[in-house]
Order: structure tokens, then sequence, then C-alpha cells
């Protein structure tokens, strides 16, 4: 059988499977010379050797932080000395639940009002054990 | 107990909530909804356990509110911010009492705290006020709650924690020391 039939046969082979497969979209990306140089960095430290893998794990790690902050819990990155910062990404603040609770009067007696503002100009007490306990994560 | 505190949801069980105080099943059977999605005066957060997911074991309302400068004592007023004083209320805390004595009135006063600091550091507060029943002041008092002087007849107690003392809680709860 002449080789050119053979590859046609197997091509014919592989077809059907071939098209059950989603197909693939491209993604063109406009790069700055300074963000194509992070990229190339990020996938040499990452030992990624394409594009598409590099972008599939940015978009998991994203896609992540989306559902984290809709959730409306934090991130946070914790030393190893146990300093902690919480990412502030103006782009996830806008998926995440409103904090805000609503207003409401409180009825005041002049001596409860004298009372506060002498806790609030003093210097704040310590913890109890209790407050302690009620604060770890 | 695997407990879950989430905000109220509308279809959540609260008609056989009972926590022995008639005003405090009221509110969250007949207000504590309406409070938080029509009117916005109050939210309320549920206590949940994983069997009975919609069944509420215990709840606080919390809202904001602030006192204006010019209503304090003028003596304290030189020690005080130029602006308006914010502040957490909160409103009610009760727990069924057939769970009482389970930890769920800790787990529903940290989980309150916790919010306060999240609204100190997003919009800025400088305290928590609850209205305490007087046989219910020496619990808030064993978390730090300080008891406001004057209080109205017939009223409740109120009381005061700062949320410097909150955050230095969290700091200390969270450093590597505190956690051993």
């Amino acid at each position: 059988m002449p080789a050119t039939v053979k590859e046609k046969s197997k091509r014919a082979a592989v077809q059907p499977h071939m098209r059950a497969k989603a197909p693939k979209i491209k993604f063109q990306a406009d790069l700055a010379p300074s963000e194509d140089q992070m990229v190339r960095r990020l996938k040499a430290e990452l030992e990624m050797a394409s594009n598409s893998d590099f972008l599939a794990d940015a978009l998991a790690l994203f896609r992540w932080a989306v559902s984290e902050r809709k959730s409306g819990h934090r991130i946070v990155s914790e030393s190893t000395s146990g300093e902690r910062k919480v990412l502030l990404f103006p782009r996830l603040e806008r998926v995440a639940p409103e904090l805000t609770l609503p207003q409401a009067e409180i009825a005041w007696t002049p001596t409860e009002l004298e009372s506060l503002a002498a806790l609030v100009t003093s210097k704040p007490a310590e913890p109890t054990e209790a407050l302690l306990r009620a604060m770890r994560h | 107990m695997a407990v879950t505190i989430r905000r109220l949801e509308e279809f959540d069980e609260v008609e056989s909530f009972d926590c022995g105080d008639a005003p405090l099943n009221n509110y969250l059977q007949r207000h504590a909804w309406i409070n938080q999605q029509k009117v916005s005066i109050g939210v309320t957060y549920v206590a949940l356990e994983a069997s009975a997911p919609r069944t509420v074991l215990g709840y606080f309302t919390l809202a904001t509110s602030s006192v204006a400068r010019e209503r304090f004592p003028k003596k304290y007023v030189r020690g005080l911010p130029p602006y308006e004083l914010p502040l957490v209320l909160l409103a009610r805390l009760a727990v069924d009492k057939r769970f009482s004595g389970r930890g769920l009135g800790h787990a529903l006063l940290s989980e309150a705290l916790k919010i306060t600091l999240r609204v100190a550091d997003e919009v800025g507060c400088r305290c928590i006020i609850t209205d305490a029943y007087p046989d219910k002041a020496g619990w808030y008092a064993r978390y730090g709650f300080l008891p406001l002087e004057g209080a109205a007849a017939n009223h409740p107690q109120k009381m005061f924690l700062d949320v410097r003392t909150i955050r230095r809680a969290s700091a200390s709860a969270s450093s590597p020391a505190e956690s051993e």
C-alpha cells in the first residue's frame, strides 16, 4: 500500500476523536516589553514551556482569588515570622460583598456619653483571656 | 458541634427559636429579616448546624451608629478627633435554650467581634457597644466589655469595648507564640 494512502486512512481513523474535542480559542495579548520580560521570567521560574500553560495556571489562580473574595474571604500572605499582609486588589474588591452595616440611632443619657468619652479618650484596656480565645482563627 | 455562622436568609427556620426571652424571640421571628432586607436597619447573623442547615440555633444583630462630637462633655472634646465617633452596635445576641451551654454564645460573640474588626479596617469604627441585660453584664465583662455609667431606669446596661483592644487580641491570637 502506498505511503500516502496509509496516512489518509490513519487520519480518517483519528478524525472522529478529534471532532469530539472542544475547539481551542486563540488568545492574543499586547504586552509592554517589561510585561513580556516578566512573563518570560515567571515561565522560567515555574519551568513552564508554553504560554498556554502559563495562561491556564494564571487563570486558575485568578479564578480562585475571585471566588474567595466573592465569598467575603480575604486573601492573606503570612511570612515565616507570622507577619500577615492582606491582598488588596481593586478589581477583586469589586466582587467582594459589601461590608457596610446599616446605621442605627442610640438613645444616650448625658452620663453615658460622659462615660463613653472617658473610655474613648483613655488608654485601651488589655485583652482578657476570653477575648483572646474569641479572636483565635 | 460543627456550627456555621452566616447572614440570615429569607427561608431560614426561625419559628421554633426559643431563647427564653420573648422580645429576643419576637425580634428574630418577626423583624430581623425585614430589618435586614427591606429597611436596612440591622444585619442579623445566625448560627446553624450542618445536620439542620436552616434551623437557627442562635443569632446576633449588628448595626453601625455614631455620636456627634458636640454631644460629648466639653472636658473630653479636646481628646477626641474632630469628627463624629463611629461605632458598631451589637444590638442583640441570643442562643436557643435547647443549645445553651455548648459555647454557641462564645462563637456568636467571636464572629461579631471579627466583623467589627473588619468594619474598623474597611470603613472605620472606634468601639463596639452592646445593650446587656443586667444578668448578662458579667458574661460580656469576661470579654473585656466595660459598663458605661448612667443607664436610664429600666434600660439595659450599655457596655463598651475598644476596637484597639480587639485588634490587639486579634494580633496576639494570630501570633505564633499565642497560637502554640
